[in-house]
């Protein structure tokens, strides 16, 4: 596949620039007289760094864009440094922010032509991007994947290129507060066998016989993996290979039930409270506050919900995953490196992300920062190395692998869409608006509708 | 208006040197002091505003380059359920929070203008929730503060409790389909502050002559408030009315901090900026998102129009 | 006190030029008029004190996010949410410690950044505002409602569609990850807001003076430095705190203009403490937006009392 990059955002170009551009000459020769013509002058940083570059013809800057917050900011200072001590021509520069202003600030470079080098990759995100050719087909470099988890690659891989690689890889757990579980006098279930049924007793029994505001699960429906599981436990799957919708309505429209039902009883928050839940992300979750026995997020987050609750949490399969036709739990890609394909140093920046997956010395930088390492020999090589709650989830990670059937197919251009077509439609559902089968009939139309075209 | 008229008689006590030749023509004059404005015009304002209009006419992903569509997107705004709900709660939120932000800002400058011991703590105060504005650290106290468990039903639970009389029910404020519109409505009365401090400005422009002619025709306090004060402050009344009311359709980030940028719940907060947001970055439609912009450019002209066309009845200008 | 000097001058600029029309209604205040303030100070002090009481139940509530905000950023990062009261059970100052040196640079770096934007943008909209604002409220030329509309016209697009084209066009220049594109419009008054905002002040300001002045000789500018802009001074100390305020804390244009963290400002850097997807620093978060509020205080502070000395009250004596 070839495609002519020349032209990326040509239009938009010749359409601002047009307008301005042609007024530019008539505006020009006047602003001489400006009164007040002095902007406050271009920044020193820049300037050094500009003057720096010329210094040595073979040196060259490549620019690696991520999200996160200030420990994964400093971890990737750290990395950078690491990589320029060992390749000293190059230079990486950096250009973080948080998750909600990256996306903005990535879609805005491309439309500008200025796509960074290497960047940060999420699979909602992964297909639009590729498919729209903006991103390298990174088999055509020279970066070695052999020791990389299989079905985390295989994240990646699609129309017949490898666009971006999964660093790391987590799993979707119920966690857990056993101290909630031993307050109300109810009995740790085997999370080997438990069923649904058992899921809504257990819960409904916490809530029962604690204090109000403390909840036994905390059930905000759905958002995608919840559903994922729930469906792949069924044999089915949110999208199929060819990108379509991959399961039945009823399905859908059962484990929306069950949210409901769980409401309904007692055993999970109020659908408003369940909002204010989901909206405050791990910090605020009700095992965070020590306002409930179960919480559903990554592998990655126990670390999180560990510090902040202050108890010793542990890490629960999803109920039913021995109940139907097979095991809903996957390994989810997370954080994968892609390159941009417009590049002017291409063969650099393809070094670069070698090195962060393959090199021992990043994979000791990062740990788990981007979830359990998706390079099966850094992984091994740094698990003595983690901070106990890490450890845990490597561990959990390594007992529940082996029940992993599969892993699930990628998502289409316009997931991102869907994402949120999900939420809005639970938030229907929760507040009684739309009965479940109706709601899961309206999104299987609208989803098919966004991702057809 | 009697109280205009009655400000005019007293100025026409001035004399007659103010008669201003209106045929004048400045125009040199107007080159000048237009220069920056009209550079910044050519080279800053024009090209992207061109650009969007443009830009509305094609299918644009931002990733790869626009085809043009014709009038596809502008057939779409009308078939599209989400743009009607934005509309309603952008247009239900313009109507009753620009006025009330408006009295609370004018209330709360007049209050404040003069004659009362520490002032510009007072001021100082009150501006605090607009210089707070818009930062994440205020989403979150709005979602504890809002939240069903949060201080707003504390203290509703113990009113109910300490009266039989009325009983207020408790909610979840923000994240409830029902009253989530409603509190924003609230939170945007609470950062009355820069209307305020415009007006307090206004209130420190109106030349002293007037009150002084006045008390010495032996007006009150009440009169001069009524012939003086306010006919002299239409005009920056005028000016808040039309910017709040600019700024009031394009509310964004109010709603954006509150929902986590989803417009919910159920889209009760689904402000026209935030769907265009949406629609132009997380779904990738700028095309689209560039139609709804311009709509909304026409709703605001027509509404600012209308307003300056009514202002010929109301505002008051010294010249 | 600058103030002081400042407003003194130009009063007597205004009394200059003032004189020569006269206003008959003036002629009473040759004698020093007595303060307004003192002039009030003999009402009632029940209704003042029932005016101070209000004042205080409202400045609570006004005034409880902040104090929500300062108490957050002295708990330890677990107890900020298990513990949403005001007084924390854990006093702890390491969010400000930790917030100050958590990010690539000391958190004064971008204090810094952020300074040089806000000087730029509000020098900026000071000059360029006031000369386009004083040509549509004094001068008369052709399509002079016509241009105003258009200025209107510039602030009623939702920046979102705006700044992908304005990428584009500051892409071109070479601009992007500098100063430039959040300054140099300032100074090209693209802030139709305050244009808007000087225009209606300065209709305000009673024409009998720019007559008097132009009999005495004086052209536009004269009359613009000397007449409208000291008479002016409450739109000019707005105009200057509400940019100082909204440039501080504009985080989408800044976000999107600026890609170096070495150039990154206030609001970009409060940001990168938080991620939705994994781990946050909340408490440093809060410690830092509590010290980067400081200046915009100080800013507030400084230019209300150009709103208490406004000098039209002094008006003609």
């Amino acid at each position: 596949m070839t495609r002519t990059r020349i032209a990326r955002g040509g239009m938009v170009r010749l359409a601002a620039v047009a307008a301005a551009g042609a007024l530019v000459l008539a505006g020009c020769g006047q602003a001489e007289n400006l009164p007040d013509d002095e902007p406050d002058g271009p920044d020193p940083v820049e300037d050094a760094e500009e003057a720096g570059a010329e210094g040595d013809g073979e040196e060259v800057t490549i620019r690696f864009s991520w999200w996160g917050s200030d420990t994964r900011h400093q971890m990737n200072q750290d990395l950078i440094d690491a990589f320029e001590d060992e390749y000293p021509h190059i230079s990486v520069q950096p250009d973080y922010t948080d998750w909600g202003g990256y996306w903005d600030k990535l879609a805005t470079q491309t439309a500008g032509g200025d796509t960074p080098d290497v960047l940060m990759q999420e699979e909602r995100y992964l297909r639009e991007y590729a498919s729209r050719g903006v991103l390298a087909n990174l088999n055509d470099y020279d970066i070695d994947t052999s020791a990389i988890d299989e079905t985390l690659l295989g994240s990646g891989e699609f129309d017949g290129g490898l666009w971006g690689i999964a660093t790391g890889g987590n799993v979707r757990a119920m966690i857990v507060d056993p101290q909630a579980f031993e307050d109300a006098g109810v009995q740790m279930p085997d999370d080997a066998t438990w069923t649904w049924e058992e899921y809504a007793e257990i819960t409904e029994q916490i809530s029962a016989s604690t204090p109000d505001g403390v909840y036994g699960t905390q059930e905000y429906g759905f958002i995608e993996p919840d559903l994922a599981i729930w469906l792949r436990q069924h044999g089915q799957n949110l999208w199929n290979e060819d990108g379509e919708i991959g399961f039945d309505a009823e399905l859908m429209a059962q484990r929306w039930q069950m949210s409901l039902d769980l409401i309904e009883s007692g055993a999970a928050p109020s659908a408003s409270e369940s909002l204010e839940l989901a909206a405050g992300g791990p910090e605020q979750s009700l095992v965070a506050t020590n306002n409930g026995a179960i919480s559903m997020f990554w592998t990655n987050q126990l670390e999180t919900l560990a510090g902040v609750s202050g108890r010793d949490l542990q890490l629960m399969r999803y109920p039913g995953e021995s109940q139907f036709e097979r095991t809903g739990a996957f390994f989810k890609p997370a954080m994968a490196l892609s390159m941009s394909a417009d590049s002017d140093h291409a063969e650099e920046a393809a070094l670069f992300i070698d090195w962060m997956l393959n090199s021992q010395t990043a994979g000791e930088i990062l740990l788990t920062d981007r979830g359990l390492p998706a390079n099966l020999e850094v992984r091994e090589a740094i698990l003595d190395q983690l901070s106990d709650s890490e450890q845990q989830a490597a561990d959990w990670i390594t007992e529940v692998t082996p029940e992993i059937v599969d892993a699930t197919p990628s998502p289409p251009t316009g997931a991102g869409e869907v994402a949120s077509l999900l939420e809005r439609l639970n938030e229907q559902v929760l507040f009684g608006q739309l009965d479940p089968l109706a709601a899961a009939e309206q999104f299987i139309e609208e989803a098919s509708a966004i991702t057809g075209d | 208006m009697a109280a205009i008229g009655e400000l005019s008689a007293l100025r026409s006590k001035k004399g007659q040197a103010t008669r201003a030749p209106s045929e004048r023509n400045d125009g040199k004059a107007a080159v000048f002091f237009l220069l920056p404005w009209f550079v910044g015009l050519l080279l800053i304002v024009a090209g992207p505003l061109v650009a969007s209009l443009y830009l509305s006419f094609t299918d644009y992903d931002l990733l790869s380059d626009p085809n043009v569509v014709g009038l596809d997107n502008y057939v779409q705004l009308f078939q599209d359920p989400r743009l009607s709900q934005a509309l309603y709660v952008t247009f239900s939120y313009v109507l009753v929070s620009v006025p009330l932000q408006l009295a609370a800002a004018l209330g709360l400058a007049l209050l404040l203008d003069r004659g009362l011991r520490g002032l510009a703590i007072y001021r100082s105060v009150y501006y605090l929730p607009s210089l707070l504005g818009s930062s994440v650290a205020i989403a979150i106290l709005w979602r504890q503060i809002f939240g069903t468990n949060g201080l707003v039903n504390q203290v509703l639970e113990w009113f109910n409790s300490v009266q039989p009389l009325i009983q207020i029910g408790t909610h979840g404020w923000v994240s409830h389909p029902d009253y989530a519109l409603g509190t924003l409505m609230i939170l945007n009365v609470w950062t009355f502050g820069s209307p305020m401090v415009i007006f307090l400005a206004g209130l420190r422009q109106i030349p002293e002559m007037y009150y002084e002619a006045a008390s010495i025709d032996g007006a009150t306090k009440w009169r001069k408030f009524i012939a003086i004060t306010i006919p002299m402050l239409t005009p920056i009344i005028f000016f808040n009315l039309v910017l709040q009311l600019i700024n009031a359709f394009q509310t964004f980030t109010q709603s954006y901090i509150i929902s986590n940028g989803t417009g919910g719940p159920v889209d009760s907060t689904l402000f026209y900026t935030l769907y265009l947001y949406q629609q132009g970055f997380s779904n990738l439609n700028m095309g689209y998102a560039s139609a709804m912009a311009w709509l909304l450019l026409i709703i605001i002209a027509a509404m600012t129009a209308i307003n300056f066309f009514v202002s010929r009845y109301w505002v008051f200008y010294d010249d | 006190m600058m103030t002081d000097s400042t407003t003194r001058q130009a009063g007597a600029a205004v009394a200059q030029v003032a004189i020569a029309p006269g206003p008959a209604t003036a002629l009473p205040g040759s004698v020093p008029a007595p303060l307004p303030f003192a002039r009030r100070r003999k009402g009632p002090v029940i209704r003042r004190a029932l005016k101070h009481v209000l004042l205080v139940i409202f400045g609570a509530l006004m005034i409880y996010p902040l104090l929500w905000m300062v108490a957050s950023s002295f708990k330890p990062d677990a107890l900020i949410f298990r513990e949403p009261g005001l007084i924390p059970s854990e006093f702890t100052v390491d969010n400000y410690r930790h917030g100050w040196n958590a990010l690539l640079h000391p958190f004064s770096h971008y204090l810094a950044n952020s300074a040089i934007v806000v000087a730029g943008a509000v020098l900026g909209n000071l000059v360029s505002c006031s000369l386009a604002a004083y040509a549509f409220a004094r001068l008369n030329f052709r399509f002079r409602g016509l241009w105003f509309a258009i200025m209107l016209m510039s602030i009623m697009l939702p920046i979102h569609v705006i700044i992908v084209p304005q990428y584009v066009l500051f892409s071109e220049l070479g601009w992007i990850n500098t100063f430039l594109p959040l300054i140099v419009p300032k100074l090209l008054a693209t802030d139709a807001f305050f244009v808007f905002l000087m225009v209606q002040f300065f209709r305000g300001i009673p024409k009998e003076l720019d007559e008097a002045a132009r009999i005495d000789g004086a052209g536009h500018p004269r009359i613009f430095l000397q007449i409208m802009l000291p008479l002016s001074l409450p739109a000019l100390a707005t105009t200057a705190i509400f940019t100082s305020i909204w440039t501080w804390n504009d985080f989408f244009s800044q976000l999107i203009f600026l890609t170096n963290p070495d150039m990154y400002t206030v609001p970009i850097a409060l940001r990168t403490f938080l991620d939705s997807t994994g781990q946050s620093s909340w408490g440093a978060m809060f410690a830092m937006s509590i010290l980067s509020l400081i200046p915009l205080f100080v800013v507030f502070l400084f230019g209300q009392r150009y709103l208490v000395r406004g000098i039209a009250t002094t008006g003609i004596k």
